[in-house]
């Protein structure tokens, strides 16, 4: 135990892992980064008041707002030859399908029901989650050679995802998708889920101690 | 930095230059502070970040401080080239102004 002091946490840490969701890295270096510098300069020199603290915060949070959504469009030019940091279109895919998803809740929310327009909504926010976690971690699962023949069928055990965080997200989230169709199950499912997770770790752990056994295609990548 | 067309100075642009110009190295929150509104806090990294890529300005991250907490800030200072453009827009906008003096 080191103290209460290591264990607050530093002001803006949350909006500097959304920012590196957001945006690409030279962005974030060059507009993010001291601007959340900023914030923590006036949150420490606001000393031991906290109403002049959380004024500070307020006033970091705001302009943390206001550049999130003028960064894509007002963005710096990155360095000569620094090809690859340029990713604002993917910023602003995000930033348009993020405004569809809150303009479709509030349009159709009236009509369609709170609770459809909200898992609407989660489902959407939650598929820019796992595309952005992708494109940070890509997959490492090799590609087949020869194109894999599927008899039509409704079956979630012919989804291919991968052995990571954004293949749990993704079957934890069509557990939830069953359990909000079929209630009735929900003991069911949570019992499955919790086998499986445990199963999966069990195999994990084998396939870690054993790396002669097993298929490429089933190596188990830690990350 | 070999420049095609003409460098235009913005307004806020001009504003950070002359800020710099007559205080010298600053970091983006005095900058905010000493504009007296003219520049706000969400919006001058973007700013200061186009004029570096234009070249007029360079900045270095502070040092680390020994024990202290959070992300270093950067300081910003007038490039040789943001200087000689700051002289010839305010040359040009007084010129300008005796131009169109009634």
């Amino acid at each position: 135990m080191t103290g209460s002091t290591n264990r607050r946490r530093v002001p803006g840490t949350t909006l500097l892992k959304i920012a590196a969701l957001l945006f690409n890295e030279h962005l974030v270096s060059a507009v993010i980064e001291p601007t959340i510098a900023d914030l923590q300069r006036e949150i420490a020199d606001a000393g031991p008041s906290r109403m002049k603290r959380l004024r500070a915060r307020c006033r970091g949070y705001c302009a943390f707002c206001r550049l999130t959504l003028i960064a894509p469009f007002a963005s710096p030019a990155a360095p000569a030859g620094d090809a690859g940091a340029v990713a604002f279109p993917d910023a602003i895919a995000r930033l348009v399908v993020g405004s569809m998803v809150f303009i479709l809740l509030a349009a159709f929310g009236p009509v369609l029901g709170v609770w459809i327009a909200a898992v609407t909504a989660a489902g959407a926010l939650f598929a820019i989650a796992i595309h952005a976690w992708y494109e940070r971690h890509p997959s490492e699962m090799p590609i087949p050679t020869e194109p894999q023949r599927y008899s039509p069928q409704i079956n979630f055990s012919s989804t291919e995802i991968a052995g990571n965080v954004g293949g749990l997200i993704f079957a934890v989230g069509s557990v939830f998708i069953v359990v909000v169709g079929l209630p009735s199950v929900i003991l069911f499912l949570v019992a499955a889920t919790m086998a499986g997770c445990v199963l999966a770790w069990g195999l994990a752990a084998w396939h870690t101690a054993h790396p002669k056994y097993g298929l490429p295609a089933n190596r188990i990548v830690w990350r | 930095m070999a420049h095609k067309e003409p460098m235009t100075l913005p307004g806020k642009e001009r504003i950070i230059l002359e800020l710099l110009a007559s205080n010298g190295p600053m970091y983006g929150l005095q900058l905010v502070e000493q504009s007296e509104g003219a520049l706000k806090r969400g919006t001058v990294y973007v700013t200061l970040g186009r004029m570096e890529a234009k070249g007029l300005v360079d900045s270095q991250q502070e040092p680390f401080p020994a024990g202290g907490i959070g992300l270093p800030r950067r300081i910003y200072r007038p490039t040789a080239l943001g200087k000689r453009v700051l002289r010839a827009w305010t040359a040009f906008a007084r010129e300008l102004a005796w131009e169109m003096k009634p």
